[in-house]
């Protein structure tokens, strides 16, 4: 048992010419070039993150994405933010509830996140704890794919220049801590 | 015999294994079939002849995979004590309609098992094994999933919540022509730190009103936090101890941070009951401040004489509904009948109640599952009749959800009935004393924002405007200074003119550009008084401008007194 409320004094670390933070915040209330929303295959904005991009952001992400109507497991698409302060939205589809291969599913997720942003040139992208919390991967593995993901696009070169880790607690801020420290 | 097993069934069997503990077991393995527990349920009252709804049966659902898994009978001699395990994902479905649709987790029938069965105690276990896997109502994981990211059961944005939190305090300034009462947020070291159910927030602001009233009357020293301010907790209901742990935890966290001294958890027996008793133990989390329910502060109010009420304003006869978390879990019995004859005149008991009573048969998530809502107002039956006996106009109940579930089954019932909470009962037998019960300081509750860039004079300036009962926030720039204008709303804002990034001048151009904020009282504290002196460079740029002159304006450094004496005179006049 611990006593104390976590402290989430947000962390920042030089990965080649990129710069990983994390932070405790509302993810979808960032000033950045693109959050990057956990998806379902179609797309669909649905509740939690998708509350907030619908309230905040109006009806435009939901016509967008009706439009593009969906995408396989492990594939992103992006859209724009309507008229929340991100600019955009990455929506990238990883694995949810137990299902199988969900490491490499998540892998998959990452990168397909992390090319798009380099490929729109995206300067800052901001990310979720991935298929943590109510798609039940666990917080360890969400971290460790992250981390490792974004570790090799910014060895590769031409990744965002700021990557942002935005948890929702200091509980899932601390599963990142120690490995984002160790960058 | 080898039958091959779902993805999904396989993974359900999994987790079994990990999720059956001691006290589970025990209930698992008591049950003699005896029957007794039938004719506790509501479901089975309202449903007669069906025996699906009867608890053991529904039990029997459970047990038979615990036996085929975990029990050794069950693994020695299946066809005897009736072993199954699932293989299908029509099988998990159809587990799902048994422990989602077909029981509230009530615990009546616990309460009255001869051999200590608690069914709940293991329907929920199956509810989590479910969710595991991704099998469970559409609404439940809307729900969830919005309380997991958003923070909270209804997707309240925090611009929302902190928007209805201003407009429930002006409401309350207007009503009783008071402008000293505040609904503080985050403030620091307060004795009570207040937490709500998000449907108040987005449904019934009252109660938020109502309560801000009884603490203002009472003298209390209180706060709401900014986030982590919903004390319901979903991970109860879907049987997701790791969403249970998180959500307590963030509770706690805003608690600490704030460093308060006592949490008062608004009216919610869930909530009441994950918050006090059960998310310390899903968190694996000490929790070193007291935790109370507002029943207990408000009868500790009364009690201590530190509001008073009149009881003849509630005179209309008045039932009360005990909702099963308060009362069946955690004992809160006496304490809502002590208020309520302290605040009605006319309280009447429905039967059977306390521990005893019948659900409202919208707890356990009951509500948030449309697909079973014939069913739920079809087992309600047995509750219509027990509020119709009582005779009473209004039924009274400590929880926001069974506020909704009442709601449901009366309107369904076409029972001649309100329901309401005691906080609307005690804000309503209010008396309004002629000064508020604790001396007043002359600034107390204002929200002064501090813009400057020297963290000394910051610190001085804020504990003096502390030190008069005010709420200050602190800024170091313009741009900064220009978000906590935004989002705290403050009653006056104190600016130095040389910052850096974006000079006062030109934060004070803006603010007065923009409708929203052209009212917003500004006191210049600056440091020059020269012949190059800002001070009048600021006047010439406001000559220059257009712009109306600062509501005051004052040189470092400051006298502490001349400093209240002008900022008490600003807020005095815009009163
Ligand atoms: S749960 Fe208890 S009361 Fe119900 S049938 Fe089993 S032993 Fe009897
Ligand atoms: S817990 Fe309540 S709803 Fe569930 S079987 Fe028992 S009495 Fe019925």
């Amino acid at each position: 048992m611990t006593a104390t409320a976590t402290a989430t004094t947000p962390i920042e670390r030089k990965v080649h010419q990129t710069v990983v933070r994390l932070m405790q915040g509302d993810l979808t209330a960032l000033e950045v070039d693109a959050f990057v929303h956990y998806a379902k295959e179609n797309l669909e904005l649905g509740s939690g993150y998708g509350t907030a991009i619908q309230s905040r952001g109006g009806g435009a992400v939901k016509k967008e994405v009706e439009k593009i109507g969906g995408i396989r497991m492990g594939e992103a698409v992006m859209t724009t933010a309507g008229g929340m302060a991100a600019k955009h939205i990455i929506h990238a589809c990883g694995p949810k509830f137990q299902e199988s291969d969900t490491e490499g599913k998540l892998r998959d997720c990452m990168n397909s996140a992390l090319q798009i942003a380099r490929e729109n040139g995206l300067k800052s992208v901001a990310f979720p704890p991935m298929g943590a919390g109510f798609y039940g991967v666990p917080l360890a593995l969400s971290a460790q794919v992250m981390i490792d993901a974004i570790r090799s696009a910014a060895a590769a070169g031409t990744p965002p220049e700021v990557i942002i880790i935005c948890t929702v607690d200091g509980r899932d801020f601390l599963a990142f801590k120690n490995q984002v420290g160790a960058l | 015999m080898s039958e091959t097993r779902s993805y999904k069934a396989q993974k359900l069997v999994e987790r079994l294994q990990v999720k059956v503990n001691r006290q589970i077991m025990l209930s698992l393995e008591a049950c003699v079939h005896c029957g007794l527990c039938t004719d506790q349920c509501h479901y089975v009252l309202s449903n007669p002849g069906d025996v699906t709804y009867a608890p053991a049966y529904k039990a029997d659902r459970i047990r038979k995979l615990f036996k085929a898994h975990i029990d050794w009978t069950g693994k020695t001699l299946p066809w005897w004590v009736g072993a199954k395990s699932v293989y299908t994902d029509q099988e998990l479905e159809d587990l799902k309609d048994t422990v989602f649709g077909k029981c509230t987790n009530c615990r009546r029938c616990s309460l009255n098992c001869p051999m200590g069965v608690d069914m709940a105690v293991f329907n929920r276990m199956a509810r989590g094994l479910l969710v595991h896997v991704g099998v469970m109502p559409e609404g439940v994981a809307v729900v969830a999933k919005d309380q997991w990211e958003i923070g909270n059961q209804m997707g309240v944005l925090k611009e929302d919540y902190l928007e209805t939190l201003t407009w429930m305090e002006e409401e309350l300034q207007s009503e009783y022509n008071d402008h000293s009462i505040r609904i503080p947020i985050d403030k620091m070291d307060a004795d009570v730190v207040y937490s709500i159910n998000p449907r108040e927030a987005k449904y019934d602001p009252r109660t938020i009103a109502e309560a801000a009233a009884i603490f203002h009357f009472a003298g209390e020293n209180w706060t709401m936090p900014s986030q982590g301010w919903d004390m319901t907790n979903f991970g109860l209901f879907n049987g997701d101890d790791e969403l249970g742990g998180a959500v307590g935890g963030r509770l706690y966290d805003a608690v600490e941070r704030l460093r308060g001294k006592k949490l008062v958890i608004s009216e919610c027996g869930h909530g009441f009951r994950s918050t006090r008793c059960e998310a310390p133990n899903w968190g694996k989390r000490d929790v070193a401040f007291p935790m109370e329910s507002a029943v207990i502060t408000m009868l500790g109010y009364i009690k201590q004489g530190r509001i008073q009420v009149d009881k003849s304003k509630n005179s209309e006869p008045v039932t009360y509904h005990d909702s099963c978390n308060n009362a069946r879990s955690c004992g809160m019995t006496e304490e809502p009948r002590e208020l309520l004859n302290l605040v009605c005149s006319d309280f009447r008991e429905m039967h059977p109640n306390r521990a005893e009573n019948f659900c409202c048969t919208g707890g356990g998530g009951a509500m948030s599952m449309t697909e079973y809502a014939p069913r739920r107002l079809k087992s309600a039956r047995i509750k219509a009749d027990q509020l119709k006996a009582t005779g009473a106009k209004i039924v009274v109940t400590s929880c926001h959800n069974c506020v909704d579930g009442l709601f449901d089954l009366i309107k369904h019932y076409k029972l001649d009935m309100q329901v309401k909470l005691l906080v609307n009962l005690v804000a309503s037998a209010l008396v309004v004393p002629e000064r508020p019960s604790r001396k007043m300081r002359p600034l107390e509750g204002y929200k002064i924002l501090v813009i400057d860039d020297e963290p000394d004079i910051r610190v001085y300036l804020g504990k003096i405007f502390k030190d008069q009962g005010c709420l200050v926030t602190e800024a170091p720039d313009a741009n900064q200074g220009m978000r906590a204008i935004k989002a705290d709303r403050p009653d006056l804002v104190t600016l130095d003119l040389i910052l850096p990034y974006m000079t006062g001048e030109k934060l004070y151009w803006e603010l007065r550009k923009d409708q929203k904020t052209a009212d917003l009282p500004v006191v210049i504290v600056s440091g020059y008084a020269a012949v190059d002196s800002p001070r009048i460079d600021f006047f010439g740029f406001l000559a220059e401008k257009r712009l109306p002159q600062p509501n005051g304006f004052l040189e470092k450094p400051v006298d502490p007194e001349k400093l209240i004496e002008t900022v008490r005179a600003v807020l005095l006049e815009k009163a």
